[in-house]
């Protein structure tokens, strides 16, 4: 579920094993002489306060490197000040970064000119506002096929495929309205569809539903799950909200002060937080939730190895309590008809109190912590 | 400073003590603030030279003569206007043109006869109204019904024709100008380096201002009036436009650019639409702009409704100047309303429209028209019929003449209306101007200068003494004083009545609904419309100039008072009610301090408006440069004309700089 067919078409130079994104050594320094800042090894190790100070610069992306793979849900979190909406913008150059590379598919974004830039927002990417973005004159219909107009894209063919997304993110019957008419979840539901209209390879969320009432945003997220269930189109999401950020994410990215603080999965970020500011973070995530059998196992005795109920790898805790509650034995993790290990009461409890941290399957990170 | 006491307060407080011994409270306060010293020290200055001298004269030995040259370049022009290349080749061409589309336009209207051209300012006001039987479209079509049958029976209707002639011609291409000017603005920000402050100093000169150099390049006539309109309502139109295309949601203008809108795709279809409805807000200013001026014109030559009052003003015969107002009046409330209604309708979602439904009733429009026409031809009724008019000539001058004799004096106790003119003018604006003309003039232009310097630092106070050192370089120092007595007596009892009124609006809710339309409808009315009930009441001279200016400026007073005190922060408000505050408390401690710089804002609004009004008063007897302005129209005597007009132009700029809430309130310090 890595590319759909129409994207593939559009595709004639790029690398169909490139990931997504690939972004290195990306700054973006705001300031007097900024080009100066991101070269000097001096400013490496200063905080943001000390930089302002030193060069009268504020560094909203430091030296970030990663890439984003094709298909997967990438999150971006971050507390308000991180850099990380600034860093979605420079990804299609609605923000100029100050160094470093981007690569879209295997293709140099800083190397474009104006047109190949323009070309790659019309077709390639799209984004979704926290403020939606919507222009009050136009009907909901109108906004929505506002992409594929400035495509370039005819009247009839731009409203029937806008019809199509109207429908497909439920605001059948709104298409006359005016946005000023719509709730603010409605709203979203028009930005999104304006996103999905141009049917970008990458969708980029900006802290697309921060704006929104907490049971309207659980819906919006259900809505994003459901359609890159559907579709398996990349994204790029940017949130402050790390229930969000669990939720959605296949790759967490966080980050504090512009840096990339730590980069993994919701549960390599839960289970093992690189820093303090991390833990603080995770502190209050409910852990059998995102935590999976496979980190919470220990290894199997004789006795246990062919014995009890199976369980994959990545069943979360909270599911194997239930399993375990029943059958009132240990449970096997099994893999491929090969058991990796069990777990029992005591391993799954561990997991809910927050004392299973040290265990010897986990990777190098974990000597910082305690 | 020690409170937040506004600008004008300080000037009083020391003013009336003098030397008189204070507490040591006070004293230690003032002697603690080195303004209140500079603002002390520069009025002793003053008052104590005044007694001294007893005598102001700008001294001949300053003076420079620009009667003289100017007179020759008039003469020049006169003499080359057929035949110097600037003339041939482009300022021939713009007076032509204008010329003739205006007759174009009267011709249009005239053929159309008067059954059509009602028809068609019926058919539009409905169309703007959103076309249909709902009430808007009725009611815009209603008043523009009225307006026209009245303007007929008036006998007004071939003079309205002749203004709204001018009028269409001045509109469009008003709003052409602003418009590209404000594209300037709004995208360049080079553009708007350059035009904003432009546009400041425009909004600050009086209109009266705007017609002297425009006589002097086209002569008397319709070019020089077009031309002195076009450059008088142009910029808010290009204002607004520029405020809407800046202040345009930055969301919505980012999701265009991340869509990879090119900059022409999205100033099409985001930027344009955005700033919609703040452009359709500067059409409808610039329209009563453009009415204001045609009508204002009517002293260098153009043709129309303003003609009939000029004419009938300066032989002080109320009867006739009332119709022609009456007819101003009603096109105004008719452009006002049919430009408002087509400007709510954008915000109306139900009044989505389609392409198909607008080009039908765009033909009901055209179509009606022209039948209307036709029929008024086939029945022999192009013209207004004579036999239709009701003249309101007589009876108006017979009341004015009851008024006159009744009211104007000898009523007991409270005197009556030409009593208390002469008694304000003897006992209020002449001992101020004999005050000023007796303050030697370095020490005015010292008291200017610190005035000015404490509103707006070093740059306000060189621009203020220069303002005064060309007015008395011209020689008008006397007369400069004469003007500003005026001014500023008509500027305190603007600001005495506007801070009650809005203060009062503020706090009394009904009182606010009250008035708001009738302000509304103040705030449209050509200048010259002030005047008539002024005249009719106290008879012209200097009192009804300053009570025409006063009720000409009381409504953007009291306005901006109002909307300030209402739009602080309510819960400030909120805290101050809950800890016990009485009305009197809440009014002195939260809402007059928090409204500060709103209300300092109306003293510069006021100052404007006033000063634009006293100078237009010369011509019903407010003397002064007033008067030296019109007397220089109507003689071609533009030497005399033009120095008085840059007189005019200095007031108005020193006023502003001393007015201005500038540096300080910009800082937010007090």
């Amino acid at each position: 579920m890595t590319e759909t067919t129409s994207n593939s078409t559009k595709q004639t130079s790029a690398d169909p094993a490139a990931p997504a994104f690939a972004v290195r050594d990306l700054w973006k320094v705001f300031g007097p002489k900024a080009d100066r800042v991101p070269g000097d090894p001096a400013h490496k190790d200063l905080t943001t306060a000390e930089l302002r100070e030193k060069t009268g610069c504020t560094a909203a992306v430091r030296d970030v490197s990663f890439d984003v793979q094709r298909g997967e849900v990438f999150v971006v979190m971050g507390l308000s000040g991180s850099g990380k909406s600034t860093l979605v913008r420079t990804l299609t150059r609605l923000i100029e970064p100050t160094s470093g590379s981007i690569a879209m598919d295997g293709e140099d974004v800083l190397a474009m000119d104006k047109n190949r830039l323009r070309e790659l927002r019309r077709r390639q990417t799209a984004m979704v506002f926290q403020n939606f973005g919507l222009l009050p004159h136009r009907s909901v219909l109108d906004n929505v096929a506002y992409g594929l107009e400035i495509q370039g894209v005819g009247k009839a063919e731009r409203r029937a495929k806008a019809q199509e997304i109207v429908e497909k993110v439920g605001l059948a019957g709104m298409e006359e309205r005016r946005p000023g008419q719509l709730s603010g979840g409605q709203q979203q539901r028009v930005g999104l569809a304006r996103a999905l209209a141009v049917d970008p390879e990458v969708l980029l969320f900006d802290e697309p539903f921060s704006a929104l009432d907490p049971l309207i945003r659980r819906d919006m997220q259900e809505e994003v799950i459901r359609l890159h269930r559907e579709e398996g189109r990349t994204m790029v999401f940017i949130t402050h909200d790390l229930a969000e950020a669990l939720r959605l994410g296949d790759r967490i990215m966080l980050m504090r002060d512009g840096a990339i603080v730590q980069l993994g999965t919701p549960e390599e970020i839960v289970a093992n937080p690189a820093d303090q500011y991390v833990r603080d973070f995770v502190r209050d995530v409910a852990r059998e939730q995102v935590i999976s059998v496979r980190r919470a196992m220990r290894p199997a005795d004789a006795a246990e190895s062919d014995s009890g109920a199976e369980l994959a790898p990545d069943t979360l805790v909270v599911d194997a309590i239930e399993a375990v509650a029943q059958s009132g034995e240990p449970c096997r993790v099994v893999e491929d008809g090969r058991t990796l290990g069990v777990v029992d009461h005591e391993r799954l409890l561990a997991v809910v109190a927050g004392i299973d941290g040290g265990r010897p399957d986990t990777e190098g990170k974990e000597v910082a912590a305690v | 400073m020690s409170t937040t006491t506004p600008a004008l307060d300080k000037a009083d407080t020391p003013g009336t003590t003098p030397g008189v011994p204070q507490a040591p409270g006070p004293l230690a306060r003032l002697a603690a603030n080195p303004k209140a010293l500079l603002l002390i020290a520069a009025l002793l200055l003053a008052v104590v030279s005044a007694v001294v001298s007893g005598s102001g004269v700008w001294p001949e030995g300053l003076t420079f003569d620009l009667r003289t040259p100017l007179t020759e370049l008039n003469q020049w022009l006169v003499e080359n206007r057929e035949s110097h290349w600037i003339f041939l080749y482009f300022l021939l061409h713009i007076s032509n043109t204008a010329e003739s589309s205006v007759d174009l336009v009267v011709t249009l209207l005239e053929s159309l006869g008067f059954i059509g051209v009602t028809v068609l300012a019926v058919l539009l006001a409905w169309y703007a109204g959103g076309a249909g039987l709902h009430r808007r479209a009725l009611r815009t079509a209603g008043t523009a019904l009225v307006t026209f049958l009245v303007i007929g029976l008036l006998g007004m209707w071939e003079p309205a024709m002749e203004t709204l002639g001018l009028m269409v011609i001045c509109v469009i291409a008003s709003a052409l100008v602003g418009l590209v000017l404000g594209l300037v603005a709004g995208l360049s920000d080079r553009g708007e380096r350059v035009l904003r402050p432009v546009f400041d100093t425009m909004q600050v000169l009086p209109a009266f201002s705007y017609l002297l150099p425009f006589v002097l390049i086209f002569d008397v006539g319709v070019p020089a009036a077009f031309a002195a309109t076009v450059i008088y309502a142009a910029p808010p139109m290009a204002r607004l436009t520029a405020l809407g295309l800046r202040g345009a949601d930055p969301v919505a203008l980012e999701a265009s650019r991340s869509l990879g809108a090119t900059p022409w795709q999205q100033l099409k279809t985001a930027r344009i639409p955005l700033a919609r409805r703040q452009m359709f807000l500067g059409l409808n200013q610039t329209i009563m702009m453009c009415l204001s001026m045609v009508v204002l014109a009517s002293m260098i030559g153009a043709p129309g409704l303003g003609e009939e009052i000029f004419r009938a003003l300066s032989i002080l015969d109320i009867g006739q100047s009332l119709g022609a107002g009456i007819a101003i009046v009603l096109i105004a409330v008719w452009f006002d309303r049919t430009t408002a209604a087509a400007g709510d309708r954008l915000d109306d979602p139900a009044a989505v429209r389609s392409t198909g439904g607008s080009l039908i009733q765009g033909g009901v429009v055209v179509v009606g028209t022209a039948v209307a026409a036709v029929v008024g031809s086939a029945i022999g009724r192009v013209e207004w019929p004579d036999e239709w008019v009701v003249s309101i000539s007589g009876p108006v001058n017979s009341a004015t003449a009851w008024i006159e004799d009744e009211l104007g004096s000898g009523i007991p106790v409270i005197g009556g209306t030409l009593t208390w003119a002469s008694g304000f003018a003897n006992y209020v604006i002449n001992p101020m101007r004999d005050a000023l003309q007796a303050t030697p003039w370095w020490a005015i232009l010292v008291l200017g200068g610190v005035l000015a310097y404490l509103a707006g630092r070093w740059r306000a106070a060189v621009t203020t003494v220069l303002a005064l050192g060309v007015i008395g370089g011209m020689g008008l120092w006397t007369r400069s004083m004469d003007t500003l007595s005026q001014v500023i007596a008509a500027l305190v009892l603007t600001l005495i009545l506007g801070f009650a009124i809005g203060i009062l609006a503020a706090r009394v809710d009904w009182l606010d609904r009250a008035i708001r339309p009738v302000l509304d409808t103040m705030q449209t009315m050509p200048q010259f419309i002030y005047l008539i009930p002024m005249v009719a009441l106290f008879m012209g001279g200097r009192f009804a100039g300053v009570a025409a200016a006063v009720i000409y400026a009381l409504p953007a007073v009291v306005r901006i008072t109002d909307q300030g005190i209402r739009s602080i922060n309510p819960a400030a408000l909120e805290a101050a009610r809950s800890l016990g505050a009485t009305t009197g408390q809440q009014l002195r401690q939260v809402q007059i301090p928090l409204a500060r710089k709103s209300l300092l804002l109306a003293v510069n609004q006021g100052v404007v408006l006033v000063l634009s009004m006293v100078v237009i008063a010369g011509m019903i007897g407010g003397g002064a440069l007033g008067v030296d302005v019109v007397k220089g129209l109507a003689k071609g005597d533009l030497g005399l004309g033009m120095t008085a007009g840059i007189a005019i132009v200095c007031l108005g700029i020193l006023l502003d700089r001393v007015s201005q809430p500038g540096a300080e309130a910009k800082r937010g310090v007090s």
